[in-house]
């Protein structure tokens, strides 16, 4: 976790199936200290939260092979403190039911597509308690 | 469709954009990702694959690619990886094995139970036979138990190889000497011959992972490894290949697939399971529903 | 030795727990799945597998029925599945998408008509249909598509696919985007992206 008189930079696992938005949030977080990892869907994510440690996961809800809610579902039934890994997740859907349904999934946060720099910025900050 | 193949005789201009491309589509379809540090290492055989195929471009080269003409994907992934085959290939995998699935596996068996393992493709034997050496050689438990270890193979020339065991130095350079002293006979030509009842031991068998009525004889299996060639398959067939595999395996049991390999690009009928020693899959243990 | 060289068959008999041949319409999730599998590539089991698909809950089966219509790859497999485009269930969304990205001819006298359904999430998952085709007439579909596309979602998945398979066709559609959602988050970027990847080597 970042705080004031560490070097140690938060590490954030991005999931989403598009390359241009792993990109875009890659290229956000890194200008802002962060050190960042991806996958291309849950099964991928599961793999590296399971082998890495992370301060946070940002995932998405439509990939192939293993969904967002899917994946996150699966990580909050973890017996190890991946379980409780922050999540900030990040969808197409606006309808409030996709809300519940993170909320239901474990998402910490949700956010709708597109999202701004600073919108995705100021989530993290506040789940890897890094300073804004 | 592009300019004419002028200057075939010059190398090929390959942008960083064209490289970025390739690399975002290799690593879509294989996991195979590459730091900025392993630059070079694309770019080679980049340059080598688009000579290889008389591309007269970058772009006429992935098209080939993304259509997957002449088996390019294969010869792609080819010029990635290391495919010699050899004694205890990947041997964290065996110890894995050892230290952390035959302990769930025979869990809930008593002593004298059959444990069965499954090598495929097992090509020229080395793998199964590795199995098998492993064991005797690093499970305490390996007179508990009936361990049944099966290779199969799509091509009967390499089963042929393996029921007859003879290798040469590169198949056992990370065998010790003793090892290699104790289960093997030297032979003809520098070669060695691994011991008769190893031989005996392993049943040796043609099958096609993608062929549901082939993999329909395959029940009950604690653990299988398929390591290397499911990267090659297509989309349909890694699918259709994953659901065999699936019933193949007992619940509970494990799948292990190569270094480079993942489910995620496969099947998401599998969980994932960390060890230290390395990351394994397991079919679920209960069928809900 | 502890080692025996055992027949190929195992013990049980598989994990069937009932005696009856697999059925579609069991009780027993294992029998679905075995019966799914059974049907796999027969263009007269399409209506019983989709109608399957209809009452499936259980997600493996839903692949494997998914599978099953796959290997048979015609336009009454594209037809069954099709629907499910529209599921609130993501991940049967996900199956579905991966079920017809394997059928790229069968899928392509679809495509107009998905990338025109009035729900933009349908248009959405239709654009990674694309990535499979050719590269010309994914162009050209994608390009029709960004031409008249308002939700900003949609555009951003079809500049995704364009990245990897667009053809310098696809400039004169990306730039006109760009004008359109210059005001918006992620679009500049990825169109600027895509033109880079698209026009960046002479390729």
């Amino acid at each position: 976790m970042a705080d004031s008189g560490t070097t140690a930079k938060a590490r954030i696992l991005v999931v989403d199936d598009s390359s241009l938005v792993r990109l875009y949030y890659r290229s956000t977080l890194e200008k802002a200290g962060f050190e960042v990892e991806q996958a291309i869907n849950g099964i991928e994510a599961m793999e590296r939260v399971l082998s890495q440690r992370f301060d946070m996961v940002i995932v998405d809800v439509n990939m192939p092979r293993m969904d967002g809610f899917t994946f996150l579902r699966s990580l909050r039934c973890g017996a190890d403190d991946t379980a409780t890994l922050p999540a900030l997740m990040i969808s197409t859907e606006s309808e409030t039911q996709d809300i519940a349904e993170a909320r239901a999934a474990g998402a910490n946060f949700y956010l709708v597509k597109p999202v701004a720099e600073a919108e995705l910025l100021r989530h993290v900050c506040v789940l890897t308690g890094a300073p804004l | 469709m592009d300019d004419a193949a002028s200057g075939a005789s010059r190398a090929v201009r390959i942008s960083p954009e064209d490289v970025q491309r390739f690399c975002e589509f290799l690593y879509r379809r294989t996991g195979m990702s590459f730091t900025e540090g392993k630059r070079y290492f694309i770019d080679h055989r980049l340059e080598d694959r688009i000579a290889a195929t008389g591309s007269p471009s970058f772009q006429a080269y992935f098209s080939l690619l993304r259509a997957d003409a002449d088996h390019e994907i294969e010869h792609l992934i080819n010029s990635f990886t290391v495919n010699e085959t050899y004694f205890y290939r990947e041997d964290h995998q065996l110890r894995c094995m050892t230290s952390d699935l035959l302990g769930g596996i025979v869990g809930h068996k008593p002593p004298g139970s059959t444990v069965r393992i499954w090598s495929i493709p097992c090509s020229t034997g080395e793998e199964p036979y590795s199995i098998a050496l492993w064991l005797m050689e690093n499970w305490p438990q390996v007179d508990d138990y009936n361990i049944e270890i099966v290779g199969s193979d799509i091509d009967t020339r390499a089963l042929r190889a393996a029921t007859k065991g003879i290798y040469g130095d590169r198949a056992l350079m990370r065998l010790s000497r003793d090892i290699v002293a104790r289960y093997f006979r030297p032979v003809a030509d520098g070669k060695h011959e691994i011991d008769e009842g190893l031989r005996d031991s392993i049943q040796f068998t043609r099958a096609n992972m993608i062929d549901a009525q082939d993999m329909a004889k395959y029940r009950d299996f604690d653990l299988i490894f398929c390591r290397n060639v499911l990267i090659y398959f297509d989309d349909a067939s890694r699918r259709q290949a994953a659901e065999n595999l699936y019933d193949c395996l007992r619940p509970g049991g494990y799948i292990c697939l190569g270094h480079s390999e993942s489910m995620s690009r496969i099947s998401p009928l599998f969980s994932v399971c960390r060890f230290p020693d390395a990351i394994v899959y397991q079919r679920p243990e209960a069928d809900h529903g | 030795m502890p080692l025996v060289k055992g027949g190929s068959k195992g013990s049980a008999a598989g994990g069937v727990s009932t005696a009856r041949p697999p059925a579609l319409d069991s009780a027993d999730a294992e029998s679905r799945w075995a019966a799914a599998r059974a049907l796999a590539g027969q263009a007269d089991a399409v209506p019983v597998l989709s109608a399957a698909l209809a009452r499936e809950t259980v997600p493996r089966v839903r692949e494997a029925i998914m599978t099953a219509l796959m290997r048979t790859g015609d336009a009454a497999s594209v037809e069954a599945i099709l629907p499910y485009l529209r599921s609130q269930d993501a991940g049967l969304r996900a199956a579905a998408i991966e079920a017809l990205q394997g059928l790229p001819s069968a899928i392509a006298p679809f495509m107009a008509p998905l990338f025109s359904d009035p729900d933009s999430d349908v248009r959405l998952l239709a654009t990674e249909l694309a990535r499979n085709m050719k590269a010309s007439e994914a162009t050209r579909l994608l390009c029709a598509l960004i031409e008249r596309e308002q939700h900003p979602n949609v555009c951003a998945a079809a500049i995704d696919v364009l990245t990897e398979v667009g053809t310098p066709e696809a400039l004169p559609a990306l730039e006109k985007c760009a004008v359109r959602f210059a005001a918006t988050s992620f679009l500049p970027f990825a169109i600027s992206m895509a033109i880079s990847r698209i026009s960046g080597g002479e390729g």
